[in-house]
């Protein structure tokens, strides 16, 4: 998937004129951390049997797919220099008003949609917050944090909500090619599992938000702002509008991505996602995003997702608690951003 | 003072423009035209209010008070978009530049050529940039690279081009010059005269006695946010000009020093 994303967006990119053989600036971040990567795949196929394996490589797309959605939308708020605290909880509430929506008798699909439309709505807020309250990114999204995960646990007196059908589990369940065979003993064999719907679902969004960013006017705006937010000013970018539209973006794919998780678990629960938002953050951060702004890539994003989820999939099947798997994931983002800067400074 | 022989409606007014923040006045009740092919040179300390009073014109600020006209017509300009719109494009001190968008992404930004389905057309701004840029510097050559790793010079060359390219009536330079070396300064000074000639308004704004006197065919000076003076060049020297900038009057006993009887 990686690779394909960053061939993807290297063919994006307009061709270059003169020397292009040697990868310069973001495209080297992206490369290391792609090399990053692949050594980890190889270090842990060595140290557990069952981790390089089809079944254990589509697990792992299955429980990436939810930070990988949300790193998204983190990117492009990153890039316009912002910052988003609140997606962890705007998932949650997402869930939640899908699922009270379910509960009132709406069918699955509108109550999904939704879903991810009050999970944009959030965003929205966000976006009016910073833009026209000039508040920053950072104390704005952690307001609508607690707010939204308060809502959240107000709205369903902090209470799972279960039994919402068949039909509610299939985006987070569901898988194509899924290929059964039924034995003579009467028991069905699963020959291939099938590509799991979210895997699938991470790669469109992904394809769609490198487009956005590379190839559409919003994207080129988004970076402008990010990059000189007066000069965008000047040159007559709406930067107000295009920093609502990021916000927006990312509350969307939060409620997507809450789509997603809640299906998976066929419940909803108000206190999931916490703390997502970090690791959203930290998989912009290793695939190359600066906080500083106008600097960041759907692709190495979804590098830095995967080398999040391959961490904690691989640490998993090789025993190590999940505190130390913490301890190596904070190591990993400090180093990832590190070696960027050092290598800046050159 | 101002005895400019009326020939064509001034290309910009602006008149009695007020600009107060909070308890400050910024501008008072401040008088300029421009006419076609002319350089006016707008001079003044740091905070008379001169780079305001443009900022106004450039769309960048909203006045207290005041009218401007366009071609004889009143425009009201509540945004950069908006100027741009009557073909007013400023050149910012700063440059104002995206320093990670190359140079063609930056002198398109805002205003970028589209496919027919709406995707941005990197090719044709590619190609026009690049014709842009070498008319105004042949040796503009590292199109590819952000903006933050060119020389002042080569970032001016692409503030100017997209003034140019966007067919420019009216343009404004806020210190064009105050960030380059001495080579640059002169190529800068030979693309205003171009410019000039070629039928465009300009305001200058500079600190540089040399530049002004080079290059303008008149000087309004600001001191504390009023009008102090407008003179054709040719009717006053450099200390006229400081004591205006410095005193905000003229030296005792002043008669118009130029060729105007």
């Amino acid at each position: 998937m990686s690779d394909n994303q960053s061939s993807t967006d290297m063919r994006l990119r307009p061709s270059g004129s003169g020397l292009r053989f040697l990868p310069s600036g973001s495209s080297l971040h992206r490369l290391s951390a792609l090399l990053t990567l692949l050594l980890l795949i190889f270090a842990f196929s060595f140290t557990s049997p069952a981790f390089f394996t089809m079944n254990n490589g589509l697990t792992v797309l299955l429980q990436t797919s939810v930070i990988g959605l949300l790193a998204i939308g983190m990117t492009m708020v990153i890039i316009t220099g912002g910052i988003d605290l609140s997606v962890g909880s705007v998932l949650a509430l997402s869930g939640v008003v899908a699922g009270l929506t379910i509960k009132a008798g709406v069918p699955v699909l509108p109550a999904m949609g939704l879903g991810i439309v009050a999970g944009a709505f959030c965003g929205f807020l966000n976006g009016l917050v910073i833009t026209k309250m000039r508040i920053t990114p950072f104390v704005a999204t952690l307001g609508m944090m607690m707010i939204a995960r308060g809502v959240a646990l107000q709205l369903t007196g902090a209470a799972p909500i279960s039994r919402l059908g068949d039909m509610f589990g299939k985006l987070g369940n569901g898988s194509f090619f899924r290929v059964v065979e039924m034995q003579a003993n009467g028991f069905p064999k699963v020959i291939f599992p099938g590509i799991p719907y979210p895997a699938v679902l991470l790669i469109v969004m992904a394809l769609f938000g490198a487009f956005l960013l590379q190839r559409r006017q919003i994207g080129r705006h988004i970076f402008s702002v990010g990059s000189n937010e007066e000069a965008a000013r000047l040159s007559g970018v709406n930067v107000d509008r295009t920093k609502i539209w990021a916000y927006t973006a990312s509350g969307a794919l939060a409620g997507l991505a809450g789509m997603v998780l809640m299906s998976r678990l066929v419940t909803v629960q108000p206190n999931e996602g916490v703390m997502y938002e970090l690791d959203a953050i930290a998989a912009s951060v290793i695939g190359g995003a600066s906080l500083m702004g106008g600097v960041g890539s759907i692709s190495g994003s979804m590098i830095g997702a995967f080398i999040i989820g391959v961490l904690r999939n691989g640490l998993n099947m090789a025993g190590t608690s999940a505190f130390i798997q913490q301890i190596i994931i904070g190591v990993v983002v400090i180093g990832a951003v590190y070696i960027d800067q050092v290598r800046n400074r050159n | 003072m101002l005895d400019v022989t009326a020939q064509d409606a001034p290309l910009v007014q602006m008149s009695e423009i007020y600009k107060h923040f909070g308890g400050i006045h910024a501008v008072e009740g401040v008088s300029v035209d421009l006419y076609p092919g002319e350089v006016v040179g707008v001079l003044g300390h740091n905070g008379a209010g001169k780079s305001c009073l443009m900022r106004i014109l450039s769309g960048a600020m909203l006045p207290s008070g005041g009218k401007i006209y366009v071609n004889g017509e009143a425009a009201d300009l509540r945004s950069p978009q908006d100027a741009k719109h009557y073909g007013i494009e400023t050149i910012y001190q700063t440059l104002a530049l995206a320093n990670h968008l190359d140079a063609a992404q930056n002198l398109f930004l805002g205003r970028e050529l589209k496919t027919r389905f709406g995707n941005l057309d990197e090719a044709r701004m590619h190609a026009e940039a690049q014709e842009a840029l070498r008319q105004l510097n042949p040796n503009f050559k590292n199109l590819k690279d952000p903006v933050a790793k060119l020389s002042g010079g080569q970032r001016q060359v692409i503030a100017i081009a997209r003034a140019i390219y966007f067919q420019a009536k009216v343009l404004i330079m806020d210190e064009p010059t105050a960030a380059l070396g001495p080579s640059e300064t002169a190529m800068v000074a030979d693309l205003t005269l171009r410019l000039k000639n070629e039928g465009i308004g300009i305001f200058l704004i500079s600190h540089d006695m040399h530049d002004v006197f080079d290059l303008c065919d008149r000087v309004m000076v600001m001191n504390k946010g009023r009008n102090v003076g407008s003179f054709r060049i040719e009717d006053v020297n450099k200390d006229d000009i400081l004591s205006l900038i410095i005193k905000g009057t003229l030296p005792d006993g002043w008669t118009p020093r130029g060729a105007s009887k």
